[in-house]
Order: structure tokens, then sequence, then C-alpha cells
């Protein structure tokens, strides 16, 4: 899953910007992603009433475009704000996108919640890191955790140069960043509530 | 085979109950939230209730209904339907019980047939697993191999491994080159160190101990 970055900012601030896209996510997964899949419960039953093979396929066939539709929605709506981001937080979350890494990534998190743009911020910016992780690198560690009112992000084993968008990320958020030797620890510190 | 459901989206509960009754099934009930569904179960169980994950009382209503529902009822079967295949809600899943359980995107039962066969599995004592989900799972195994993982030997991993590839015990042997007989040996002994009790059906513990390692992996990690 590629992170994508949209526009952040919103008149109400960047933080209405990260509600807003977990509301669109919701609206795609309670409206359209919902009525596809009744869509193809219906098919289904069409189909079993239909006695002639030839349209049986024929609906079979539509049956498999709806769910080549709806996984492009689950992809959009994972760009958008990740429905597992909003559930369970920055750790389960980071955890899925590690499952598609082209290497080992292990994720250690205190399951501490950090509101929902920071979480969306910080999260977009550590998936990017992850997903160009190349083939056969050495493995990955993302620890996550609060000190006082600070969210403690400690990348170990990357480059720092892949790091940008967290570091960047950090700064904009008004916290900063640390970066020790090429592949030792990156670790950033944002002010949270 | 006697239902009920659970699922908040008017349009997919009324698919699902045509489906499902164009299927021979009997619907005991069919109500919006995971409260409903407990109150309704509480009385009348049923062999398999459907619930949606994503519904009231939120965020995850199916499971907190599921994880009563089983306290209730140990043998009532469990399907999760979901518009997400995710590594992350199936360990809650097996969390709430690895027998009797299944978990599926909802798309994905838009079939008499696989709807039938997904309840039929169940009932019998089965877990099932959207195929994509288990695919992802055993196609990128990762992480440090600690806790229960590591009361293995090194070849039990790799019989293991190929295990959680859905390889038979002659195609394990074939690739570690040994014989069948070894890698009988090997799960057996992988079955007793991950504390799988013999009186298990064969294929139960199969899947019983490539799901321990998935989420031992997942857990260290």
């Amino acid at each position: 899953m590629a992170p994508d970055p949209l526009p952040t900012v919103l008149p109400g601030g960047p933080d209405d910007a990260w509600h807003q896209r977990m509301r669109l996510e919701r609206e795609l997964h309670d409206g359209p992603a919902l009525r596809l899949s009744a869509l193809a419960l219906r098919l289904g039953l069409m189909s079993h009433r239909c006695e002639d093979p030839a349209l049986a396929d024929g609906i079979g066939e539509v049956q498999d475009e709806l769910h080549a539709v709806l996984e492009e929605l689950r992809n959009l709506a994972g760009k958008l704000y990740p429905p597992l981001l909003d559930e369970a937080g920055l750790g389960p979350a980071l955890r899925q996108v590690a499952e598609h890494t082209d290497a080992p990534v292990a994720i250690v998190d205190s399951q501490e919640r950090f509101g929902t743009a920071l979480e969306g911020a910080t999260y977009f910016a550590l998936a990017e890191c992850l997903a160009a992780l190349p083939v056969g690198a050495p493995a990955v560690e993302v620890a996550i955790s609060r000190e006082g009112d600070e969210l403690v992000l400690a990348v170990t084993g990357v480059e720092p140069d892949a790091t940008g968008r967290l570091q960047e990320t950090a700064r904009s958020l008004g916290g900063r960043t640390d970066v020790g030797a090429a592949g030792s620890v990156v670790t950033a510190r944002i002010p949270c509530a | 085979m006697r239902v009920a459901l659970a699922e908040d989206g008017a349009l997919f509960r009324e698919g699902l109950q045509m489906l499902l009754e164009a299927a021979g099934h009997e619907i005991v009930g069919s109500v919006a939230d995971g409260d409903a569904i407990v109150r309704l179960l509480a009385t009348e169980p049923v062999d398999v209730a459907i619930l949606d994950i994503r519904m009231p009382p939120e965020p995850d209503g199916g499971l907190t209904a599921a994880e009563r529902l089983r306290a209730l009822h140990p043998d009532m079967g469990l399907l999760f339907l979901s518009h997400y295949a995710e590594s992350h809600y199936l360990m809650r899943i097996l969390g709430i019980g690895t027998e009797r359980v299944g978990y599926r995107l909802k798309e994905k039962v838009g079939s008499v047939d696989v709807l039938s066969d997904t309840l039929t599995r169940i009932d019998s004592g089965e877990i099932v697993i959207e195929p994509v989900l288990a695919k992802r799972l055993v196609e990128k195994p990762q992480g440090d191999r600690k806790g229960l993982i590591a009361a293995l030997s090194e070849r039990e991993v790799d019989v293991l491994r190929l295990m959680a590839e859905g390889r038979s015990n002659n195609g394990i042997a074939g690739q570690l080159f040994v014989t069948p007989k070894a890698v009988e040996k090997h799960i057996a002994s992988i079955f007793d160190k991950l504390g799988l009790q013999a009186d298990t059906a064969a294929h139960h513990r199969r899947v019983l101990a490539v799901l321990t390692y998935l989420r031992a992996q997942r857990e260290d990690g």
C-alpha cells in the first residue's frame, strides 16, 4: 500500500484534515463498499436461481469484477486513513504495513493512543519509510512509545536518508529528530497531549 | 443449519438473509447490533452465529458480542464477516476461540455454495480463514522466533514453516531431503512442544500449530 500524500491542510487547520480523511474512509465503508458487497450477494442469489449455465458463468464474472472494485476501494480507503489505525492505533496499523514490506520489520509498541491527527501524520511518514525498504534489506525495528508528553518513534536499521518524511513530519508538528550513523537509530520526538 | 445474523447495514443484512434462505438454512433471527444478537441467542442457541465485526456497540461490536456468545454457548459456531481481511482481527478472533470460527470477507460469501461450505466447516469444528489472508500470513514469515517457537529445533521450525505453506508430509520430506517418517516424528515433536493435545484431530492440530507459529511471530514483532 503506497501512502499517498494528499493535501493535509484544510481551512480548519491540519488536525481537521486528518479527521476529514477518517470521515471519508468511514463513508466509503458504510456507503459504496457495503452496497457493492450487498450487490455481490444479490448476484449470488440470481446465479443460484438461474438455470442457464452460460448465464450463471456470466454472473460469476460480474461478481469477480465486483470483488476487484471492492479491492480498489479498500486500497483507496487505506490511502485516506487506514481503518485499523482508527480502531487499534499505530502499532497494529504499522504491523499491517510490515506484512507487505520487502524486508523483515518488527513493530514494538505500548498500545497507547495518540489521537487521530498525530497518529495519521506519523503513520504515513513511517509507512513511506517502510514501503521504500529494498528487497533483502536487513531487519528493521520501529519502536513506538510515550515518554512524558512526547510520542517517541525510534526506527532502527534504516538509512537516515530514508526517514526524510518522518523528520519533516516531526518538525512540522513541533518535534525534533536525532539521527545516528547509517544503520543505527533515528529517533523522532513529537509533543502529544 | 440453524443460523442467526447481526449486521448493521440493512442492505447487506437483507441480501445475506435471502442467500441463507435460498441455501436452505433456518434463520432464527436477524438483528443490527452486537447486544441484540447476545439477547436473541441467550435463550435460543444456533449452530452458527454470523457477525459483522464493525458494528455497534462501536468500534467492533461483532468481537465483543462473540466473546459473550462463546462464554454462553461454547459449542456455537461463529462466522465473522468484514470488509477487511486483516491479521490483527484474525488474532483477536483466535483469542476468542480456535475451534468453530471463521473469518471471511463480506463479498466472498456471495454464493450459495461458498456460504454453505463455510458454515458447514465451522459447524464441524474447523477454522475457516479468508484465503487471501491465510496466503499473506504464510508468505511473509518474519520477526524473531521467541517464546513458544524458541523451544523448537531448527529442523522443526523448517518443518513448521513448510506446514504453514500448506505442504503435505511427503511434500515437506521432499523439500528437506528426509523421509516422510522423519517428518512425522518432527511434527509429533512440534505438537508436543506447542502443547497441542493428542486427542485433537490430526488436520486440526496442523492448523493450530501453524496458527501458533504465526501468532508467536506476530507477538514478537
